[in-house]
């Protein structure tokens, strides 16, 4: 069951991984040039115009975006936090309710397996994709950035590492909301509306102390980008609370599922 | 007790304030095909379902081999065979990767079980004629069906459950099933026949329970059931009122000097007090299986 799952999910998996390894190719292909021109001074310049509040935002307040490295520091890791979130929904949403869906549960159900297996082994597959989608990422940005000016590996690693939590935490709750209907269309919004919500509460929560409040609501919250590029440490709290939050929602997912009516 | 495969007590399903089934008990003896008849809409499938825990019961329990059947019982799930009534199965395999898969499922244990149930799984797809190499959204509706069926048997269950298993099978398959199930019958595999087909409760099963708006109205031998003296009787005579009010018999159609009503009157009887009257005309009919569960459908 769990090498089919692998197999199942391994298109979506190669997609998305696809996409975030493209966009940072793409990037590196067009840095070098960026950088050497004199419109980087000019950049640089038009940057100071910016309210501090929005180059808070975007990290842009801690880190320059004058290298590439500084670049993926700022807005490249909003895209991962952003693309890694909506695949962690979309598994989350999709995983167990494919089954109900294509009306195949009938099947698996009558199978001599429990339901919390299907539950736990589903939840074992999206990690182990999540993993290694941030993993790939990780190896694929350490190549080409190693050799960047101001290049840290331990913030690199450390920022690298980031999206797993608040991916999990996204995954797990959309999860959740899975067990409580049949249909993905019923509950795909939900899940994207979490990814994107959570980032601008995030965002705004950066602007203002008034606004800080926000950052608890937001799942983005747990990616603490801000102190791993300020401090290099990943603050041990965020661990615990994603490791709660991600096993509080599996746990009431595998309660749910196993009262669930699957037709 | 020892000789009940399947209990099922008080089984009652509500969806909302909707009946499915309602206070349906029925006992499954062991190596028996049990017909369970039912128009669409009587509660057949819901009863399929809450048997094997994919909906709750509002109320009730069913016990397999004296034992609850609950959701997570994979001991038991491994000795049933479930055939739903719609086979939907993994568009992206081919059929061959689908029983390969099902195998994997019940060839755990040890060597000669996995044989088995390998061996079983060549045999019946000979049987049935299914190409192993076909892709599961290629499978024609019968063909669906046959690679379901075969899932459903390839592990040998001790309990088959089947819902409208023949829907999509040509006449000749349908029979090349018939023989299957009751091969599988004479091995001692008790079966749980759902259907709205009639000759298939007459051709196969041993006992019938009649299905109708959520409850369980008749359980029945199928030889008993057939050999009920139900008759239709078309009498055409002057006195045709007079001969109505004397039997009190539930009128099928009637017109001027002419009647047709069901009897369930011993013809012997019938004939002594019909040779009171002046008969014109006189027709004794034996009802098929399909008048007499029409006739219990009708009936209020």
């Amino acid at each position: 069951m769990l090498k089919r799952e692998f197999k199942v999910n391994l298109r979506s998996f190669l997609i998305w991984t696809g996409v975030l390894v493209s966009l940072f190719l793409m990037v590196y292909l067009m840095y070098p040039s960026l950088i050497a021109s004199d419109q980087m001074d000019q950049l640089n310049e038009m940057m100071k115009m910016f309210p501090p509040e929005l180059l808070k935002a975007f990290n842009m307040d801690i880190s320059g975006i004058d290298t590439a490295f500084g670049w993926v520091k700022t807005e490249g890791f909003v895209f991962v936090l952003l693309i890694t979130g909506v695949y962690g929904s979309i598994l989350g949403t999709n995983i167990l309710l494919k089954e109900e869906n294509d009306k195949t549960i009938e099947y698996l159900i009558s199978l001599p397996v429990t339901r919390k297996q299907i539950v736990l082994q589903r939840v074992a597959v999206a990690l182990g994709y999540i993993f290694l989608m941030v993993g790939i990422l990780l190896v694929f940005n350490g190549i080409a950035l190693h050799g960047d000016k101001d290049f840290d590996a331990k913030q690199f690693i450390l920022l690298s590492i980031t999206p797993v939590f608040s991916t999990m935490v996204i995954f797990a709750i959309s999860l959740f909301v899975s067990t409580f209907t049949h249909k993905t269309k019923k509950v795909f919004g939900i899940g994207l509306g979490i990814v994107f919500a959570s980032y601008f509460l995030n965002m705004i929560s950066e602007m203002s102390d008034k606004t800080e409040f926000l950052k608890y609501i937001s799942v983005f919250t747990l990616a603490d980008i801000r102190n791993v590029i300020s401090k290099t440490e990943i603050n041990p709290i965020i661990l615990i609370v994603t490791f709660v939050l991600t096993a509080s929602f599996i746990a009431l997912s595998v309660v749910r599922y196993e009262k669930k009516e699957l037709v | 007790m020892n000789d009940i495969m399947m209990e099922i007590n008080d089984l009652t399903k509500y969806y909302g304030d909707v009946k499915g089934v309602e206070d349906l008990s029925l006992k499954l003896r062991k190596g028996e095909i049990f017909g369970f008849i039912g128009p669409n809409g009587a509660g057949k499938s819901t009863t399929i379902r809450s048997v094997m825990n994919l909906i709750n019961k509002t109320k009730g329990q069913v016990l397999i081999n004296g034992k609850p059947f609950e959701k997570n019982d994979v001991e038991t799930k491994r000795i049933i065979g479930y055939l739903p009534s719609e086979v939907h199965l993994y568009d992206d395999m081919t059929v061959k990767k689908i029983f390969d898969y099902h195998e994997s499922f019940y060839s755990k244990t040890n060597s000669s079980t996995k044989k088995s149930v390998h061996d079983r799984r060549e045999e019946l797809a000979e049987l049935l004629r299914i190409d192993e190499s076909k892709r599961i959204e290629d499978l024609s509706l019968g063909n669906l069906k046959k690679v379901g069926i075969i899932l459903a048997l390839m592990h040998q269950p001790a309990l088959l459950i089947l819902d409208e298993p023949t829907s999509g099978l040509d006449p000749i398959m349908q029979n090349v099933f018939y023989d299957l199930l009751l091969e599988e019958k004479n091995k001692g595999t008790t079966i749980f026949y759902s259907t709205h087909i009639l000759s298939e409760v007459a051709k196969i099963c041993d006992r019938v329970g009649i299905i109708r708006k959520g409850k369980l109205i008749k359980v029945e031998n199928v030889d008993s059931l057939s050999d009920k003296s139900l008759t239709f009787v078309t009498i055409r005579s002057a006195q045709v009122t007079d001969i109505v009010n004397e039997l009190g018999v539930r009128i099928i159609s009637e017109e001027k000097n002419y009647v047709r009503f069901a009897n369930s009157i011993p013809d012997n009887e019938l004939i002594k007090i019909l040779s009171h009257y002046t008969i014109d005309k006189l027709l004794i009919e034996e009802a098929t299986l399909e008048d007499i569960f029409f006739h219990y459908y009708t009936e209020d």
